[in-house]
C-alpha cells in the first residue's frame, strides 16, 4: 500500500471551499459536447431490432426486405458478428464480473433483447427497416422469477455459470457460532424483505457514435462510466491492439453506476460503422433505457436476528436472492458486496450469510448506486427498529448503541476507522430534535383524522471503491506548463459529480496554486492515464489520492527550477498561491509563471508529476432522519423534511458532495415510495417503459432537505482523509422512510415500493382483524 | 415531403428544410446545429427539451418545426448576452450546484426564464410548481431552487437599480 504523506495541515486554501465548477459553464450555456451532439459528416443512424419472446432459439433471420430498402447501408444478425464470449460488466478481470454474453446471439433470453442491426440514412428509415426483418423463433419455456427459475427442472437460460440457473456459486459468510448466539438471545425476529426493480433513469439516454479510419482505428465517443474498460473490451471482442481504439467521453448526462457496462449497442455500433465505412450513432430512446439498460436487482431476503434484552444482537442469519434478469452484468458483484455487507452496520459477532443471485428471463440488473447494500440495509436497519419497538426503546438509541466503529472489522476484512455512524446518529438526534418529534402526541387532529405524522430514522455505511472485489488503481499526470498554468490528465469520467472540480482543488492545494490555475484534460483514453472508472464513490478518494501524488511532484519540479534558477536552495522556498517566497526573507518572490520561464534561452522545462495510487478501502457513513405525513385515506405518503447526517471523512466541495446526497435522497425517496419498473411476471413484458408510468419524484414532491456533512472519522488512505459520498445517501433513506411510515399508522412494511395500495390493504387487513 | 421553414432562433433568422413530420426538437439539434437543447425522452415526459416559442414554454419534441414556422425561437444558446455575460441564471446555477449532469440545465434554464418572466419573485412553492415538468436525476431540486430564488433576487435588484437610475 502507498499512503501518501500524513496530513500535517489544518489549514487549507481551497480544500473545503465550495470553489466556483467552471466545468459546468458549458452545460449552463448550451455549449457542452455530448454523445449525442456530435454529427460527423456522412453519419448514419444505427438501430436495434428486439425480440418480442422472452426465451427462443432463432431459427432463422430473413434480412433481405431490410437490406433492399433506400437508406439501409448495412443489416448486422448474429451470422455477421464476432462469437466471443465477453463480459457485460468489463470490471478487469474481477470476481464480479461474468463472462455470458455475445454481441448477438442465436438464442434470445429477454423480451427486448437485441437480434440485429441496421445503419440507414435516417433514423425513420432504420426504424422502418426494423419491421422489415423477419425473425422465425423456436419458442423456449421462460421464467420471470427467481422462485421459478430456481425450481427443479426449470429451462436452463444459459450454459455457463454453476448451473441451476445461478449466476455464481452461492456466496456463504460466516462468522462466531450463530447457534449459539441464537441460544443466548432473550428474543428472536424474524422476517421477509423484498424490493422492486428501480432504475437509473440518468436524463441522457445511452448513446455512442462510432467512426473508423483508414488505419483501420476506430473511435468510439460514448456515454461510459469506464472508458478504459470499453477500449479493452472493444478491443478484445473485435480482435484488436488497445491503440487502434480510442474511446471518447466528454461530458455525459449521468450514469449513477449503471453505465459502467459495455453495451450490447457499443459493440453493433462499432460493427455497422465498420460495415458501412462512414460514422454511426446509436442512440436509446427513452423506451430502450428501461428495456435494454440497467436496474438495480430486485431481491427476496430472509433475516432473523437474536436480540438480548439490553439491545445487544447476539446472531444474524440471512439469505438473500437477487434477480440478475437474463444476463449476469454486475450480479456476482452486487452478491458478494451486498452479501458481505450484513456483517456489518450494527455489530453482531456470530453471523451466517447466503447470497445467491439467479437468471430470469426479464431485462438485465446491472451496477446502480448502493450496489447490493441499498437491499440488505434495508432489511437490517426495519429489523433494528422492530427490536427498539419490541424493547419499548428509541430506535435512534438502540442503533448508536449498535453501531459499528473503531475496533470493528468492515465488510471488506478492514478495520473500520473512527466512529462516523454514531456521530451521524447523535448529530441527527439533536439537529432534528428527534426526542421531542417522537413524543409529540399522536391523537390525531379530529378535524383530519385521517392525516398522520411520523417519524424513523435509517442507517447505513459504504465503501469508498471496489475493493477487495477489485484491486484498484488511480493515476494523474500533472504537468506545469511554461506560463505557469497546470494542467491536469485524469481518466476518471465526469457523470455530473463534480470530480473533475474536486481533483482539481487536491492539485491546486497540493501544488500550492491558485485554482483558477488549473484545467483538467479528460475522456480521451489516448491523451489521460488509464483509469478504472468511476464508479465505487472512489474517484475523489482514489484518483484523488493519485492527483495529490502528481501534485506534490510537479511542486518539488517547480521548487528545483525556481532553486536553480534564484540560486536559493529548493529547503528555502514555499509556494503558496502560485508564487514561491523565500523562507526568512520576505518581498523575495518568483511567480510560477517566472520559475517556468525562459532560462538559458530555453522557455520551460517539461515538468511533470506522475501520480498512481492503490489504496484499500475506506468507509464512509450516514443517518438519516425523516418526517412523513401519511394518508390513510388515500394511501399517500408525503415526505415532509429529510436531515440526512453524513460522515464523508475531509469534504473537498461541500456544495457538490451536499449536491450528491440531496440526489441521492430524490432517488432513495422513488425507491421507497413510487419507483419500480414492472415486468409481467406471466409473460416478461415491460409493463411502465416510460417516465409518465415509472414515477420519479419531481419537484413538487421533494421535501425540505436540511443536509449536514460531518467530518467525524476521516481515513488516510484518502487524500487529506477524503472518502467517497456518491452512492451512500441512497441507501439510509429508505428504511427511514419504512421506519417513518410505521411510527405514523403503526404498520410495519418489509418491501418497497411502498404504495398506496399496500398502506390502504394493509389498514384495512387491520380493521379487519 | 419536404418544405422550406423559418425560424427566428435566438434573433437569428434560420431557413431548414424539414419533412413536414420532424419535431422542432429535431430541428434545433439536427438541422440548425443548436445542441444545447437536449432530448431526453422525445414524447414530452420529462422537459429537457424545453424552450420558448413566442415567449411560451413549449417541449420542442412535441412540436413540429412547421407549426414553428416564423415564430420566435429561444434557446439556451441565446440566454448569454452577445457580449458573452452570463445571464442571472446560468451564474446562480454554477454558483450554487443547480447544474450536475448538465442533461436536464437547459430546459430548466428556459423554463425558469419564463417563470421569473411571468413572476419576478415566485414563492418556492410556485418555483416548484412551475418546474413540475422538467425532471432532474441528480440534484434532488434543491440546489436548482436555490439557484432560481438566488437569481430572482439579483434580476429584482438590478431591475431596481435601473428604475433609480
Amino acid at each position: 500500500m502507498n499512503m501518501p504523506t500524513p496530513n500535517l495541515k489544518n489549514e487549507f486554501r481551497i480544500i473545503g471551499k465550495s470553489v466556483k465548477r467552471e466545468d459546468v459553464i458549458e452545460k449552463v450555456t448550451g455549449a457542452g459536447s455530448y454523445v449525442s451532439d456530435l454529427k460527423p459528416v456522412g453519419m448514419l443512424y444505427g438501430k436495434i431490432k428486439r425480440a418480442d419472446v422472452a426465451h427462443a432459439r432463432i431459427r432463422r433471420i430473413d434480412v433481405s426486405k431490410a437490406l433492399a430498402y433506400p437508406g439501409v447501408k448495412a443489416v448486422l444478425t448474429h451470422e455477421d458478428v464476432p462469437r466471443v464470449l465477453h463480459y457485460g460488466s468489463p470490471h478487469p478481470r474481477s470476481a464480479s464480473c461474468t463472462k455470458d454474453q455475445f454481441i448477438l446471439d442465436n438464442k434470445v433470453r429477454f423480451i427486448g433483447e437485441g437480434v440485429a442491426a441496421v445503419a440507414a440514412i435516417s433514423e425513420e428509415i432504420a426504424d422502418e427497416a426494423l419491421d422489415l426483418i423477419e425473425v422465425d423463433y423456436e419458442e423456449l419455456p421462460a421464467v420471470f422469477t427467481p422462485e421459478e427459475a430456481i425450481r427443479p427442472g426449470a429451462p436452463l437460460i444459459h450454459d455457463v455459470g454453476p448451473g441451476g440457473n445461478l449466476v455464481l456459486e452461492p456466496v456463504r459468510v460466516e462468522r462466531g457460532d450463530v447457534e449459539k448466539g441464537f441460544a443466548e438471545a432473550d428474543f428472536v425476529l424474524e422476517g421477509e424483505f423484498s424490493g422492486g426493480r428501480p432504475v437509473p433513469a440518468y436524463m441522457e439516454p445511452n448513446v455512442c457514435l462510432a467512426d473508423w479510419d483508414g488505419s483501420n482505428k476506430l473511435t468510439f465517443w460514448t456515454s461510459t462510466q469506464t472508458a478504459f474498460m470499453v477500449r479493452g473490451i472493444l478491443a478484445e471482442v473485435l480482435g484488436l491492439p488497445v491503440n487502434k481504439v480510442r474511446v471518447l467521453v466528454d461530458h455525459m448526462g449521468g450514469g449513477f453506476g449503471a453505465k459502467q457496462d459495455c453495451f450490447q449497442h457499443e459493440f453493433l455500433c462499432a460493427l455497422l460503422a465498420k460495415a458501412t465505412r462512414r460514422p454511426v450513432r446509436m442512440e436509446f430512446t427513452r423506451r430502450e433505457t428501461f428495456i435494454a439498460g440497467r436496474s438495480r436487482h430486485p431481491f427476496k431476503l430472509w433475516l432473523k436476528q437474536g436480540f438480548r434484552n439490553d439491545g445487544t444482537i447476539t446472531a444474524r442469519d440471512m439469505k438473500i436472492v437477487y434477480d440478475s434478469g437474463a444476463y449476469g452484468s454486475h450480479g456476482p458483484g452486487v452478491t458478494i458486496v451486498g452479501t458481505n455487507s450484513a456483517t456489518s452496520l450494527y455489530r453482531c459477532e456470530n453471523v451466517r450469510l447466503d447470497g445467491r443471485c439467479v437468471y430470469t428471463n426479464t431485462p438485465i440488473a446491472g451496477a446502480f448506486r448502493g450496489y447490493g447494500v441499498v437491499q440488505t440495509y434495508y432489511a437490517l436497519d426495519i429489523q433494528m427498529d422492530e427490536a427498539a419497538e419490541r424493547l419499548g426503546v428509541d430506535p435512534a438509541d438502540l442503533k448508536r448503541k449498535n453501531a459499528v466503529g473503531e475496533g470493528d472489522i468492515a465488510p471488506s476484512g478492514h478495520p473500520i476507522v473512527g466512529r462516523g455512524l454514531e456521530a451521524c446518529i447523535e448529530h441527527g438526534i439533536a439537529g432534528f430534535d428527534w426526542k421531542a418529534r417522537r413524543s409529540l402526541d399522536r391523537r390525531p387532529d379530529p378535524s383530519r383524522p385521517h392525516i398522520r405524522k411520523g417519524w424513523g430514522v435509517g442507517c447505513e455505511m459504504h465503501g469508498s471503491s471496489a475493493y477487495p472485489g477489485i484491486k484498484e488503481q488511480g493515476n494523474a499526470v500533472v504537468k506545469v506548463n511554461e506560463d505557469g498554468s497546470i494542467t491536469l490528465m485524469t481518466g476518471a469520467a465526469g457523470l455530473g459529480t463534480g470530480a473533475h472540480t474536486a481533483l482539481a482543488q487536491i492539485v491546486a492545494e497540493e501544488l500550492g496554486v491558485l485554482f483558477e490555475s488549473v484545467s483538467v484534460v479528460h475522456g480521451d483514453t489516448d491523451a489521460v492515464p488509464w483509469d478504472i472508472g468511476a464508479f465505487a464513490s472512489h474517484t475523489t478518494y482514489l484518483v484523488g489520492s493519485a492527483a495529490r501524488i502528481a501534485a506534490g511532484k510537479a511542486h518539488s519540479g517547480v521548487l528545483e527550477r525556481a532553486s536553480a534558477k534564484a540560486n536559493v536552495p529548493v529547503e528555502e522556498l514555499m509556494l503558496v498561491d502560485g508564487v514561491i517566497h523565500v523562507t526568512g526573507q520576505p518581498g523575495l518572490t518568483m511567480t510560477v509563471a517566472e520559475a517556468m520561464g525562459p532560462s538559458k534561452g530555453i522557455p520551460a522545462a517539461n515538468i511533470l508529476g506522475k501520480g498512481t495510487y492503490e489504496p484499500t478501502k475506506s468507509y464512509s457513513f450516514a443517518a438519516h432522519f425523516v418526517e412523513v405525513t401519511v394518508d390513510t385515506g388515500t394511501g399517500l405518503v408525503q415526505v415532509d423534511r429529510v436531515m440526512p447526517v453524513h460522515d464523508v471523512g475531509k469534504v473537498i466541495h461541500p456544495i457538490a458532495a451536499q449536491g450528491q446526497i440531496e440526489g441521492g435522497i430524490q432517488q432513495g425517496i422513488g425507491h421507497t415510495l413510487t419507483e419500480d419498473y414492472v415486468i409481467d411476471t406471466t409473460n416478461g413484458r415491460s409493463l411502465n417503459a416510460g417516465l409518465v408510468d415509472y414515477k420519479m419524484p419531481l419537484s413538487m414532491d421533494m421535501p425540505e432537505i436540511d443536509t449536514v456533512i460531518l467530518e467525524a472519522a476521516p481515513d488516510p488512505s484518502g487524500p487529506w482523509g477524503a472518502k467517497g459520498v456518491g452512492e451512500d445517501p441512497i441507501i439510509a433513506i429508505g428504511p427511514a422512510i419504512a421506519n417513518a411510515i410505521h411510527d405514523a399508522i403503526g404498520v410495519r412494511f418489509r418491501h418497497y415500493p411502498i404504495t398506496p395500495e399496500d398502506i390502504l390493504n394493509a389498514l384495512k387487513q387491520r380493521e379487519d382483524q | 415531403m419536404k418544405q422550406i421553414v423559418e425560424l427566428i432562433i435566438n434573433g437569428d433568422s434560420h431557413d431548414v428544410i424539414v419533412e413536414e413530420h420532424r419535431s422542432l426538437l429535431d430541428t434545433l439539434r439536427e438541422e440548425a446545429g443548436l445542441t444545447g437543447t437536449k432530448k431526453g425522452c422525445d414524447v414530452g415526459d420529462c422537459g429537457a427539451c424545453t424552450v420558448l416559442v413566442d415567449g411560451q414554454p413549449v417541449n420542442a419534441c412535441l412540436m413540429l418545426a412547421v407549426e414553428a414556422s416564423g415564430k420566435r425561437v429561444e434557446t439556451v444558446e441565446g440566454l448569454q448576452s452577445a457580449s458573452g455575460a452570463l445571464h442571472p441564471l446560468q451564474d446562480a446555477f454554477m454558483r450554487h450546484g443547480a447544474s450536475q449532469c448538465g442533461f436536464c440545465t437547459p430546459g430548466i434554464l428556459m423554463m425558469a426564464r419564463q417563470l421569473l418572466e411571468e413572476n419576478p419573485d415566485p414563492t418556492d412553492e410556485e418555483i416548484r410548481f412551475g418546474l413540475s415538468g422538467n425532471i432532474c436525476r441528480c440534484t434532488g431540486y434543491t440546489k436548482i431552487f436555490d439557484a432560481i430564488r438566488s437569481a430572482a433576487q439579483e434580476m429584482r435588484t438590478t431591475r431596481e437599480t435601473e428604475v433609480t437610475l
